[in-house]
């Protein structure tokens, strides 16, 4: 009796986690087959096949320019993040100063604070510095959540370098800097990418924030994909979602053969 | 011997950091975050809270220079306003409720997980986690209206007899935010379970617990601090929802993140959307800190008692 209850509670178990997991999956797996849908309606399954919505999207000048803008946004950010967030890792890591302690907080905080309070926040700020709509103050703006990341990955990833190397290579003689070029580069590169990944990928999908900071030419392909959503559910948003899930997914291919996807997932959190 | 030029430019960089300390150096690396963080992040947050205390303008977004609590006064009297407030908390008091229980439990399974089937589970919780809202929240649309994928499914093996009303309406928008927030739930707890000796857990039930009571009593206990952080985010979020509000609610139940975007956007009055933003931020930093302090007296609690 109790050996049947118990392979009762082991099946409920697996059932209870495989349809999470199906759940957790099986949308986004939606969206790429309506973007193949032959209609202009957004049904699952859809009635038939084409392509068509594809060449739409290639054909539309807006959709391109979204295309170009979320490119610059996630450039810039990946490049603004991955500099202040490796810096600050490696200065908390390499010589544990006081501001270790303040600098921790400050930097999660943006993280907690819900995107339409920090869209409106920076929408503030930056039109009185007269950056409304311009790619800096979304840049400036993805930066805020895609930095806390790379300080995270780059922290874990310093915290296990092994700094009797770097001690080493003083004693030979040669300044920090070079050090860190020639000792302390080569084995965190992986994380280095992997954060850059994480930054680019942050920017790329952000998108209310961009709503609130961006306008018609600045725009990127989140915003655009929700203005049009609001007027109505047509394919060519599947067509776009489809791109930005590609994205993620090889994003997150690379990073989990750079490190792994256990490492990827724990910062992350 | 040659000289590598990369290097003598290494040592040039290297030429104004000489001679400083080490905890010099260490804020001089930290130095771009922490102005970073000063300029686009406390200064814009205190210009916020400046303008919430402005006067109402009919023609600009705001009257500059002006100073008055008006805006605070028609936050906290206006019964719409009180509706949209407490609308939000619901929203987030049943989102976070649901999505961490979930997060607990499959955490917990991706735990006792291994090889490809501990990297499947992962990677289902990762990839929703870098997909854009946009899609999170009108994939739902599709799936959950009156002649979507689900009423089909519940029609076709009699579940219901007429298709169920499940977007727009509260249901759908619990459903799609619970989506958007369950990733970071769920990691939150994995990475600290990760921390947790499976041994323990045998050790319980060689002791005679049922796996229940070995979860319970055992497991739980020690991962109160990740509860804790699935907690606040689920619910920090979820009280500021906007895009599944948005596009699954109906048009009677409006969270304030829907009317901060209209007042900010499309009314132009920015002390009213600065004033409810700061309202809201106060209100949710304050039931942060008692969930903090509620989730840390269970932990404290059962960490006694065993």
């Amino acid at each position: 009796m109790p050996r049947n209850v118990e392979r009762l509670g082991t099946a409920a178990f697996r059932i209870g986690y495989i349809a999470i997991f199906v759940v957790m999956l099986l949308p986004l797996g939606i969206v790429v087959a309506t973007s193949f849908s032959a209609s202009g309606n957004l049904q699952f399954p859809p009635q038939a096949l084409s392509v068509q919505w594809y060449s739409a999207f290639f054909a539309d000048v807006v959709w391109l320019r979204a295309f170009d803008n979320s490119l610059v946004a996630g450039i810039g950010t990946t490049v603004v993040a991955t500099f202040m967030g490796i810096t600050a890792a490696f200065g908390l890591e390499a010589h544990r100063g006081r501001f270790g302690s303040i600098l921790t907080p400050i930097v999660i905080l943006p993280l907690l604070i819900p995107p339409v309070i920090l869209g409106v926040t920076l929408l503030v700020y930056f039109s009185r510095l007269g950056l409304r709509s311009s790619y800096l103050s979304i840049i400036l703006a993805h930066s805020l959540w895609a930095t806390p990341l790379v300080f995270f990955v780059m922290q874990s990833v310093f915290q296990r370098f092994d700094w009797q190397l770097r001690d080493a290579g003083m004693d030979l003689g040669a300044n920090p800097i070079r050090v860190f070029v020639h000792v302390i580069l080569p084995n965190v590169k992986s994380g280095i990418l992997v954060s850059a990944l994480l930054a680019f990928i942050i920017s790329l999908q952000e998108f209310v924030m961009a709503l609130f900071l961006s306008n018609y030419q600045t725009q990127t392909i989140p915003v655009l994909a929700w203005n049009s959503l609001r007027q109505s559910l047509t394919p060519i948003v599947s067509v776009v979602s489809t791109f930005l899930i590609l994205v993620s997914v090889v994003g997150l291919l690379v990073a989990a053969l750079a490190t792994n996807i256990e490492f990827v997932a724990k910062r992350l959190s | 011997m040659s000289v590598d030029p990369r290097t003598t430019v290494l040592d040039r960089l290297w030429s104004p950091f000489e001679g400083q300390s080490g905890s010099r150096r260490s804020l001089l690396l930290m130095s771009p975050l922490i102005l970073f963080e000063l300029l686009v992040f406390v200064v814009p947050f205190l210009l916020l809270v400046r303008i919430s205390f402005s006067e109402q303008s009919q023609g600009l977004p705001y009257a500059e220079g002006t100073f008055t609590i008006a805006s605070y006064v028609q936050v906290l009297q206006s019964e719409l306003l009180q509706g949209i407030i407490a609308y939000s908390f619901k929203l987030g008091i049943i989102a976070t409720l649901l999505t961490v229980v979930l997060a607990v439990f499959y955490a917990y399974a991706t735990w006792r997980a291994s090889g490809v089937q501990k990297s499947a589970l992962l990677f289902s919780v990762v990839l929703p986690l870098l997909t854009t809202l946009v899609i999170k929240t009108y994939v739902w649309v599709p799936l959950l209206a009156p002649n979507g994928t689900a009423n089909s499914l519940l029609l076709a093996v009699s579940l219901v007899q007429a298709p169920l009303q499940m977007v727009p309406n509260t249901f759908g928008v619990v459903i799609g935010q619970v989506y958007i927030v369950f990733p970071y739930a769920m990691l939150a707890i994995y990475s600290v379970l990760t921390t947790v000796e499976w041994e323990l857990v045998e050790a319980a039930r060689d002791l005679g617990a049922s796996r229940t009571r070995s979860f319970f009593a055992v497991v739980l206990p020690e991962i109160m601090p990740g509860i804790t952080v699935a907690t606040v985010i689920s619910f920090a979020w979820s009280v500021g929802a906007y895009s599944a509000p948005a596009l699954l609610g109906a048009g009677s139940d409006r969270p304030f993140a829907l009317e901060v975007q209209e007042q900010m956007l499309v009314n132009f009055n920015w002390p009213i959307a600065t004033a409810l933003s700061t309202v809201m931020l106060v209100l949710m930093f304050v039931s942060i800190l008692v969930i903090y302090a509620v989730l840390g007296r269970f932990g404290g609690d059962v960490a006694n008692a065993t």
